[in-house]
């Protein structure tokens, strides 16, 4: 036990005084901030007026100066309604004084409402708010000219009440997007950090330090402290990231702009606990899996390719998890949160969205753990008689026989 | 007591690295393993210091047997290693602190080992910017740090200069002094004589010659004479058909099959009147034994 805290304390301080591990965490948490602060810095570019200009031109007062309520619809446009002419309009546009433009003009018997943009690339229709909103206001306009009376005018208005209803008797709670982003956060700590324990093995084989490692202490030591460190490091980085970009929102980022995107009622103190469990759990099964794949070469160019395997087992347990969040009822859904290889990105989900009951995480944390000390079996004894193996990698053939061997 | 190792064998995939070998070194010494590239010293050291299983055999230090928590030993690989990037002074400590040394105790001996091995100025660099040479005298501290009492050293001298050399040479000679088992695996024959009291020979996992190197090279007959004098004599050995294996200005080293032969040569010598500086006769060097043993 103590040899492991040596050599787990030995790569807490080696990994956290690198320049490169200090700089890259510290870009990372620039960034963040940075991220955060896009909208301030916009609105310090562009002053206050943050909303895009739209300009209304109703030349022959079509809408007999109605169209002024469209000033406090709250359409996300600071609107000027004036007169004008197609070549002004694409002068001001071109010119960026406004960023759009709707000129109303009579063709015959009928209207032609033109929504002009500079370039029509990133938009598909005239933006819908704007066409209901001018239609409620022409239809108002003509109902106030027939006369009719407040009970006549509630019975052709209407009034339905639109609800949402779902079948599955399973009630979800939090959005998507919080989920995807978490489930993204989870995938890339432990991509990352279980990474880095093959990276760093095989540096102690290149450098040939090695054997004078295993002459201090025993493989599984140096394995346990190894991963132990790292996932420290790494979950402290994590810890940082999150706390960081929680930080940011919350003093950076405007209070309803933060809740249109993140529900943060789901987040809860259990929600973290949980998601922290499944990050050292889920780091714990890959990492074990990237110790074997780094003891097996001897050369650093050999390491990507001997880690494929293991990288192909994350990146399927992630998007199994990510496409089944879709559904989050579905049987495949649930079974990605009890499949140890897709559990770690999935569980926190299903818990985030009240799906999960306290049996069905003890049940996946069970499945997860005991899936870890069979891969902690395997890795540590294919590890132990591998370190020492240096030459060309080695083939399945070859680290078959390595486990076989005693 | 001491180190003994008795019918020990190693078969990796169906190849026998290591085959039924034995040895006992009873007192502190240096005891010298020989043998070609892939001999299997490396498995025999490896087994030895409990890193690899052995299949057959036995393998005990001071009546126990060996593992690596019951034997307190020090190890110089032939595969030089160094954390490249991480300060001296950091991978020595984190190396004294797994061989069971507390901070103080590792940071003294580094401190003492530092100054002997002329070092100091390096502590707080990170490998990589060190020469090679002085890469290997850290990895030498690593090896002896923690005051073992078996060190094993794999190729000691390879890469260094002959200052460093010698200040490796006095530091063996003083961990035997100081009641330390030694066994070293070198490929210059020329070291092993000077510091090897025992010997053994491996070929192909076999042990091929075994025991006290003074023995064993009494053992040996007279092979060669050395002889100075002060004109040619190619002509004379000629005559008695022996070959010269190495001339210069008139010094010769002559192979002889037996010392009656250089007995004939050295009448003759004195009955033509030549002048003699020096007349040797040698017996074969290790190297000379090592090339017999495991040559092709």
């Amino acid at each position: 036990m103590k040899d492991i805290l040596t050599v787990m304390k030995f790569t807490i301080k080696d990994m956290t005084k690198r320049k490169s591990f200090l700089i890259s965490t510290l870009i990372i948490l620039i960034l963040i901030v940075i991220g955060f602060n896009v909208p301030n810095i916009l609105k310090a570019i562009k002053g206050d007026a943050t909303k895009d200009k739209l300009l209304i031109v109703d030349n022959e007062n079509i809408f007999e100066g109605n169209l002024e309520v469209l000033k406090n619809a709250d359409l996300g446009y600071e609107i000027e309604i004036r007169q004008s002419n197609y070549d002004e309009i694409k002068q001001k546009i071109n010119d960026e004084n406004i960023d759009s433009a709707i000129l109303i003009e009579r063709q015959d018997n009928n209207i032609k409402i033109r929504y002009i943009v500079k370039n029509t690339a990133m938009i598909e229709n005239v933006p819908e708010n704007i066409v209901s909103n001018i239609n409620a206001i022409y239809t108002n306009m003509q109902i106030s000219k027939l006369g009719l009376s407040l009970e006549q005018l509630q019975s052709i208005t209407p009034n339905f009440e639109f609800l949402l209803e779902q079948t599955d008797e399973e009630k979800v709670n939090g959005n998507i997007f919080a989920m995807m982003l978490m489930s993204l956060v989870l995938f890339y700590a432990i991509y990352f950090c279980a990474y880095q324990v093959s990276s760093s093995i095989t540096t102690e084989k290149t450098s040939k330090i090695m054997e004078t490692l295993v002459t201090s202490t025993s493989p599984t030591t140096i394995v346990l402290g190894k991963t132990l460190g790292i996932g420290i490091v790494g979950l402290l980085q994590m810890i940082l990231i999150v706390g960081t970009a929680l930080i940011s929102a919350k003093t950076f980022l405007d209070g309803e702009l933060l809740n249109s995107i993140l529900d943060m009622s789901s987040i809860t103190p259990y929600l973290g606990v949980v998601t922290v469990t499944y990050f050292i759990l889920g780091y714990f099964a890959y990492a074990l899996l990237y110790a074997l794949t780094g003891s097996t070469v001897s050369k650093p160019e050999d390491i990507q390719s001997a880690n494929t395997p293991v990288a192909l087992l994350t990146v399927i347990g992630f998007y199994l998890s990510y496409f089944t969040m879709m559904n989050p009822t579905s049987e495949l859904n649930i079974f990605a949160s009890l499949f140890p290889i897709s559990s770690p990105f999935c569980m926190p989900f299903r818990i985030m969205m009240g799906l999960a009951s306290t049996t069905d995480v003890i049940i996946s944390i069970l499945i997860l753990i005991v899936t870890i000390l069979v891969i902690a079996k395997i890795a540590i004894r294919i590890y132990s008689n591998a370190i020492l193996n240096y030459g060309t990698k080695m083939s399945l053939k070859d680290i078959l026989n390595m486990y076989k061997t005693k | 007591m001491g180190l003994i190792l008795k019918n020990v064998s190693k078969t990796y995939v169906g190849k026998k690295a290591v085959d039924n070998i034995s040895l006992e070194l009873k007192e502190p010494s240096v005891y010298g393993l020989l043998g070609t590239n892939g001999a299997g010293k490396t498995t025999t050291i490896r087994m030895l210091l409990g890193i690899i299983k052995k299949d057959e055999g036995e393998i005990t230090w001071n009546g126990k047997k060996v593992d690596r928590k019951s034997v307190n030993f020090g190890y110089l690989p032939e595969e030089r290693g160094v954390y490249p990037k991480t300060k001296i002074f950091d991978q020595l400590k984190y190396f004294a602190e797994l061989k069971g040394m507390n901070k103080i105790e590792a940071e003294e001996s580094i401190k003492k080992w530092a100054k002997v091995l002329k070092v100091e100025e390096y502590m707080q660099m990170p490998a990589e910017k060190l020469s090679k040479g002085n890469q290997q005298k850290i990895q030498f501290m690593t090896a002896i740090i923690h005051n073992p009492e078996l060190v094993v050293l794999d190729e000691p001298f390879s890469g260094l200069d002959p200052v460093n050399t010698e200040i490796l040479k006095n530091i063996i000679i003083d961990l035997v002094k100081n009641g330390k088992y030694v066994i070293m695996s070198a490929h210059q024959m020329a070291t092993i004589e000077e510091f090897c009291s025992d010997i053994l020979i491996l070929n192909k996992g076999k042990t091929v010659l075994q025991g006290n190197l003074k023995e064993i090279k009494e053992s040996y007959p007279a092979n060669r004479v050395e002889i100075d004098v002060n004109q040619n004599i190619d002509k004379i050995i000629k005559e008695f058909e022996l070959e010269i294996e190495n001339e210069k200005n008139n010094v010769y080293t002559i192979r002889i099959s037996n010392e009656e032969k250089a007995h004939k040569l050295l009448s003759k010598l004195v009955e033509e009147g030549i002048t003699i500086n020096k007349f040797e006769i040698k017996k074969p060097t290790l190297n000379d034994i090592f090339i017999e043993k495991v040559g092709e």
